[in-house]
């Protein structure tokens, strides 16, 4: 599953003569190695106000070392309202940042512990987050019969 | 006040049999400072490179290194998000815990930017 991500920042009038134009690609592959990811999660929630909601599963659900992996999110606050609506992402307690509607992000996550799970909460009503989670041997335990 | 326009582009061809190709664009206000795009050597040592100083902001991060990883975190002591040689990342932060970058090993280079909204 060869994935690539390219991202480009540019600003006409952030820097008065000099134009920002910011060019990065990448291909996503696992941990340590070039070969590529080969899972993916993705989907389109709808989220009301105050309901904290966790991407991935937590590393305690994945079969043993399986949780020890590379992987990339992608979340993109996709409401329309005003700037009341947010959704605020962090790693377990701790909140970094806010996406306001039609914000996204893009970044590398290690799943290394229980401690390192990501969060976003949605705050000011429903909002509607697109998100996908790229990994590899992701193997969660049998389910119980 | 400025424009700061990011656009990121994933694509994959033979994930699934529903292609992944698509960008999504943004349009964000930057009124406040800024740190142009800048190139810092790391050791494994912490290197502060955002301070508290700065109120909701947008960062770049990108580890120019094509083999050492770099280690971000942005609550102390814990590792945020690690960045293999070549990868990079974007988001939002609100700047109320710093953002300290290290190495995994040697001194690879970090290029970073970070736009106050």
């Amino acid at each position: 599953m060869a994935t690539t991500a390219q991202i480009t920042i540019t600003s006409p009038d952030l820097m008065p003569g000099s134009a920002l134009n910011i060019t990065a690609n990448t291909t996503l592959t696992k941990a340590g190695v070039t070969a590529d990811l080969d899972q993916k999660e993705s989907a389109v929630i709808k989220l009301v106000s105050g309901t904290e909601y966790r991407l991935g599963p937590l590393a305690t659900e994945m079969a043993g070392d399986a949780h020890d992996i590379a992987s990339y999110l992608y979340v993109h606050n996709k409401t329309t309202e005003d700037a009341t609506y947010y959704v605020d992402w962090g790693i377990h307690e701790t909140m970094i940042g806010r996406l306001y509607a039609g914000d996204w992000m893009f970044i590398p996550w290690n799943a290394s512990d229980d401690g390192a799970e990501i969060e976003i909460e949605p705050q000011g009503g429903t909002n509607i987050i697109e998100y996908c989670l790229f990994n590899s041997d992701v193997i969660l335990p049998t389910a119980a019969s | 006040m400025a424009t700061l326009i990011p656009t990121l582009t994933l694509s994959c061809a033979d994930g699934t049999t529903d292609l992944i190709n698509f960008s999504v664009v943004d349009s964000l206000n930057v009124t406040q400072d800024i740190v142009a795009p800048s190139k810092v050597k790391l050791t494994t040592s912490d290197l502060e490179i955002g301070p508290t100083t700065y109120g909701k902001s947008y960062v770049y991060l990108k580890n120019t290194d094509d083999t050492i990883a770099i280690n971000i975190e942005i609550t102390d002591g814990n590792s945020t998000m690690q960045l293999a040689a070549g990868e990079f990342a974007f988001f939002p932060w609100t700047g109320a815990s710093g953002i300290v970058a290290f190495s995994a090993s040697g001194t690879p280079y970090l290029e970073y930017a970070i736009f106050e909204a």
